[in-house]
């Protein structure tokens, strides 16, 4: 009863004329920039973050978040029509671009948005149950079990975005710690990698390191790759008949329930649960023969998956405090950058700032209903816009980004140095997000792992006396020695061979 | 040298002395009461195993050639870092006008009449900027 009583709080909250503006908003503009080709929910939050400082806190929230799951969901229907796979919704691309070469678009965006809504439903319905729970056990959390928590998420991150190359990802997570060293140490006062440069005293701007890596790197490439994409012109007919519609639903039931969990894990997000629901399709479908080639099934069970993990995953971000994937520490520089230090206090302090944001994704759901299935043909004309207009229009974003944060024309350079970094990131196959992950999470690392020292008096031994960093700590090294047997063994074949 | 497995591992390697070398010179401290130095000494000390991991292995693995072309990163940079002169010295319309001609000589296709399109819009939205969300853009 209690969840009912604190939802109908945060729908008082979330159901203000303003912010329903902001909500709406938010999910307008995320489909749209989500829907480009080469702007995934990263880079279109990266890029969007900075037009937020102006809002107020419970608006600004409610708008980002709305950015985000618009965006992932923006990014499914360009996967769905027109194959664009972004790494977030690689899925999406299989079944459902099967299907709109077998003419039945529609009835793939019709799926997907239906069961992305039943998802986002199962989703809050989680959140508003677990996230409290949660809250409560994160007050046991002490500096180790912090530090342990975020090496474990540098680790499930590194492993999954990278498909399987943890070295590459780990390394990126570690550079990106070292970038968050830059600038003042808050313990001892001292300048660090400063080079006497009053600019660098504050850090590097989190903006700029976004921008660089995600937008401008990515607009490069795709220059690079000079590849032309067709506007989808074929016909849209988006309802089904009562038989496909029934098929919809176990599907997206079971997706939901999928994403819902692996939207919870260091690491996860709505990428992982994706592929998890697609796998559990395969396996338990009625029509499980169909899938790979065009089954509703193959759409709407991964369509379900991505929304709700894109909703559970603000879990473990507004209970632990801790964000689990690099969107989700976006979202933490966000409430910081507002002055809400996310975490086992937030749900205390901040209730409606809380619970306004779960209702509001309810309603960001509605909205992302209405605009992506009787309005989709519409959002479609998009892609009418050559991509020779476009990339300068996302340079142009760019800069006015990176300079809102200060007004300052000045970070413009510091952004350029980042995206020629992301650029030969991306030339050598080393993939940003566990970047930006170990970017913002840096100085809390430091901070607790100094901490967590100080109070045992320089003992190591604290990491694995306390049960929880205990545990975490085990899990870590069975992965690291999982991962070191399998990296000889791929050395040896190849050597073999 | 065209070995990206190569390049990657000498890359991190050289990332993680220039943050390495530097932190030697602040002072550490010891476990229990950490310096400044300590914490970024421990970071780039196992960024440089890493990098020296990925180098050992490169001799081992198939070579994958490293490709990089100089020209479409070089023209964004420098519609970026012109467009932040302009702005600065000149002002903002013209520097809209420079970042739409310069970084379009990147795309397959260049007409001149699209980018003044383009610049027009642009300029049109800085302009809703300046006025709506109140941002200070120096834009004359």
């Amino acid at each position: 009863m209690e969840i009912l009583h604190n939802l109908a709080f945060g729908f008082e909250h979330a159901l203000t004329l303003q912010n329903l503006m902001y909500c709406a908003i938010g999910c307008v503009v995320g489909t749209l920039v989500g829907l480009l080709p080469g702007l995934g929910p990263l880079s279109t939050i990266s890029l969007l973050l900075p037009l937020t400082y102006s809002i107020p806190t419970g608006g600004a929230l409610i708008m980002l978040a709305g950015i985000y799951y618009g965006a992932q969901y923006g990014d499914s229907v360009s996967a769905i029509t027109m194959k664009i796979p972004h790494a977030s919704s690689i899925v999406a691309c299989i079944d459902g671009y099967q299907m709109t070469l077998n003419g039945r678009t529609g009835l793939a965006l019709f799926s997907a948005g239906v069961s992305s809504f039943i998802g986002g439903t199962v989703a809050i319905v989680v959140l508003s149950t677990l996230a409290p729970l949660l809250g409560e056990l994160a007050f046991l959390f002490g500096p180790a079990d912090y530090c342990a928590f975020m090496l474990f998420g540098f680790l499930c991150v590194s492993f999954v975005t990278t498909g399987g190359h943890m070295l590459n990802g780990l390394a990126m997570a570690l550079i990106g710690v070292l970038l968050g060293t830059i600038g003042t140490d808050v313990n001892s006062g001292a300048q660090r990698f400063t080079f006497d440069q009053p600019f660098l005293a504050d850090g590097v701007g989190l903006i700029s390191v976004a921008l660089g890596c995600f937008g401008i790197a990515e607009i490069v490439k795709n220059l690079d790759n000079r590849s032309q994409f067709t506007p989808f012109s074929g016909k849209i007919h988006l309802l089904p008949t009562w038989a496909e519609f029934k098929r919809i639903i176990p599907s997206a039931l079971r997706g939901s329930t999928v994403g819902s969990l692996l939207g919870l894990l260091p690491g996860g997000g709505p990428t992982l649960a994706q592929f998890g629901a697609y796998a559990l399709e395969k396996r338990f479908s009625k029509h499980r023969e169909e899938i790979g080639k065009g089954a509703i099934e193959g759409v709407a069970g991964q369509a379900a998956a991505d929304e709700a993990a894109a909703r559970t995953s603000f879990i473990p971000l507004m209970s632990i405090g801790i964000p689990e994937n690099a969107v989700m520490a976006l979202m933490l520089a966000a409430f910081i950058v507002k002055g809400i230090q996310p975490g086992p206090n937030m749900i205390g302090q901040h209730p409606d700032l809380f619970w306004g944001l779960v209702a509001s994704m309810w309603i960001g759901n509605c909205f992302l209903l209405i605009l992506n299935v009787p309005m989709v043909r519409y959002l479609l004309s998009v892609f009418k816009i050559p991509y020779a207009a476009l990339f300068p229009s996302i340079l142009f974003f760019c800069c006015i980004g990176t300079f809102s944060v200060n007004n300052n024309l000045d970070d413009i350079y510091i952004t350029a140095v980042f995206g020629l970094l992301g650029y030969i990131f991306l030339r050598l196959d080393l993939e940003p997000a566990p970047l930006i992950l170990g970017f913002i999470l840096g100085p809390m690392l430091e901070e607790n792992f100094r901490r967590a020292l100080l109070l045992s008096r320089g003992n190591f031994a604290t990491f694995v006396s306390r049960p929880i960093s205990a545990t975490l700590v085990a899990l870590m090294a069975a992965f690291v020695i999982w991962q070191i047997v399998a990296y000889v063994r791929q050395t040896r074949v190849s050597v073999a061979a | 040298m065209n070995d990206r497995n190569l390049v990657k591992g000498l890359f991190l390697i050289a990332i993680s002395l220039a943050f390495g070398l530097p932190a030697l010179r602040y002072p550490t401290g010891d476990f229990a009461r950490a310096g400044p130095g300590l914490f970024p000494l421990l970071v780039s000390s196992l960024l440089f195993l890493l990098g020296l991991t990925m180098v050992v292995r490169s001799f081992f693995i198939e070579r994958v050639p490293l490709t990089f072309s100089v020209k479409n990163i070089a023209l964004i940079l420098v519609s970026l870092c012109g467009f932040a002169l302009i702005s600065k010295y000149v002002n903002m319309i013209a520097g809209i006008v420079f970042l739409v001609f310069c970084s379009s000589l990147a795309s397959t296709s260049y007409s001149a009449v699209r980018n003044l399109k383009v610049a027009a819009f642009l300029i049109a939205v800085a302009f809703a900027f300046q006025k709506l969300l109140a941002l200070q853009l120096p834009l004359y």
